[in-house]
C-alpha cells in the first residue's frame, strides 16, 4: 500500500521535473542579434542576384550584337580573331575592371552602405 | 499573423518579421539544443546557427506540418551534427550512469534529508545524463508539448520507438529517484503529499 503510494507521488514529481525547462539560457538580445546577421545575409544575397542579372544582361546585349555583326554586318572574323590574340592583355584587363566596377557599383558599395546605415540607425 | 504569412514575410525579407519567428521559437530551440548538447558556452552558437538554417531553407518550408515542428526538426538534426562533430558518437548509443549523479549529489548536501528542490535538482541532473535520444524524447514530449506523430516527425523515430523510449526514461529515473528515497531516509514523499 504504502510503495504504491510512493510510485504514484514519484510520478507526479517526475511529470512536475519534466515539464521543467534546463537551466540554459541565452542572451536577452539574441533575437535582435540573429535578425540583424539575417537581414545583412539578405541584402548580400538581393545585391548579388541583381549584380548577376545585370552581368547576365551586358554579356546577352554584348552576344546579340556580336552574332548581328557576323550574320548581317559580314564582320571579317578573322580579323577580330586576330586582334582580340594580339591584345589578350588589354582586352582581359578592361573585361576585368569593367566587372569590378560593375560588382563594387551593384554589391560592395550597396552593402557597404546598408551596413553603414545600420550602424547609424543603431 | 499565422504561420503562412509569417514564412511569406521572412522570404521577403521583413526583418521584423524574421525577428519576430526568432523570439516566438527561441525557447523552444533552446531546449532541443540544451538538452543534446549540454554545454552552456555552446548553445548559443548553435541556436544562431538553427535560425540562420531556418532562415536559408524557409522557402523549403511547405506549410505540411507545423512551423515549430519544422524549427524543431533542424534544431535537433544539427544539435546531433555538432555532438556527432565532437566525437562524441558513442554517447549516441551507451547509457550513461545516472548512480554517479546521484552519488554526486548525495556526497555534496551531506545531509540525511533532502528537500522538495533539491530532489527536483537531482531529477534534473539525472534527465541530463540520459542517452541522448531518451532525453530528446522527454523534452519534445513533456516540456514542449508535442504528440507522438510530431516528434516521429522531429527525430525521424517510428513511434513505437518514441513510446518505448519515453516508457523507458521514465522508468530509469524513477528507479534511480526511489534508490535516493532509500538511501536518503528523505521525507520528500511525505511534504510532496502535504503539499
Amino acid at each position: 500500500m504504502q510503495k504504491d503510494e510512493k510510485h504514484i507521488l514519484t510520478d507526479g514529481w517526475m511529470d512536475e521535473v519534466l515539464k521543467t525547462p534546463p537551466a540554459y539560457t541565452l542572451s536577452n538580445d539574441f533575437a535582435e542579434k540573429v535578425a540583424g546577421k539575417a537581414s545583412r545575409r539578405f541584402a548580400w544575397q538581393q545585391y548579388f542576384r541583381e549584380f548577376l542579372i545585370y552581368l547576365g544582361s551586358f554579356i546577352g546585349i554584348i552576344a546579340i550584337t556580336v552574332a548581328m555583326a557576323f550574320t548581317w554586318l559580314e564582320a571579317d572574323w578573322q580579323a577580330w580573331r586576330e586582334f582580340l590574340l594580339n591584345n589578350g592583355p588589354l582586352v582581359a584587363g578592361i573585361n576585368i575592371l569593367g566587372l569590378f566596377v560593375l560588382f563594387a557599383d551593384r554589391v560592395l558599395l550597396r552593402y557597404f552602405f546598408f551596413r553603414f546605415s545600420e550602424k547609424t540607425a543603431s | 499573423m499565422n504561420d503562412a504569412e509569417l514564412v511569406q514575410q521572412v522570404i521577403n525579407g521583413n526583418e521584423n518579421a524574421f525577428r519576430f519567428l526568432v523570439a516566438k521559437h527561441q525557447r523552444l530551440v533552446l531546449h532541443i539544443v540544451g538538452r543534446i548538447v549540454r554545454r552552456q558556452e555552446d548553445c548559443e552558437d548553435i541556436c544562431q546557427e538553427v535560425f540562420m538554417k531556418v532562415f536559408r531553407k524557409i522557402r523549403k518550408f511547405r506549410g505540411d506540418s507545423q512551423l515549430s515542428t519544422w524549427i524543431a526538426t533542424i534544431a535537433y538534426n544539427t544539435s546531433l551534427s555538432y555532438i556527432r562533430s565532437r566525437n562524441r558518437k558513442q554517447e549516441l548509443f551507451m547509457d550513461e550512469d545516472i548512480q554517479s549523479v546521484a552519488g554526486k549529489s548525495i556526497d555534496r548536501r551531506g545531509q540525511k534529508t533532502l528537500e522538495k528542490e533539491e530532489v527536483k535538482q537531482l531529477l534534473l541532473e539525472m534527465i541530463e545524463t540520459l542517452p541522448v535520444h531518451y532525453r530528446t524524447v522527454l523534452t519534445l514530449f513533456h516540456l514542449e508539448e508535442f504528440s507522438y506523430k510530431e516528434v516521429g516527425e522531429i527525430t525521424g523515430m517510428p513511434e513505437g520507438t518514441i513510446k518505448s523510449y519515453l516508457s523507458r526514461a521514465r522508468k530509469m529515473l524513477k528507479e534511480r529517484l526511489e534508490q535516493v528515497s532509500k538511501s536518503e531516509k528523505t521525507n520528500i514523499f511525505t511534504e510532496y503529499a502535504e503539499g
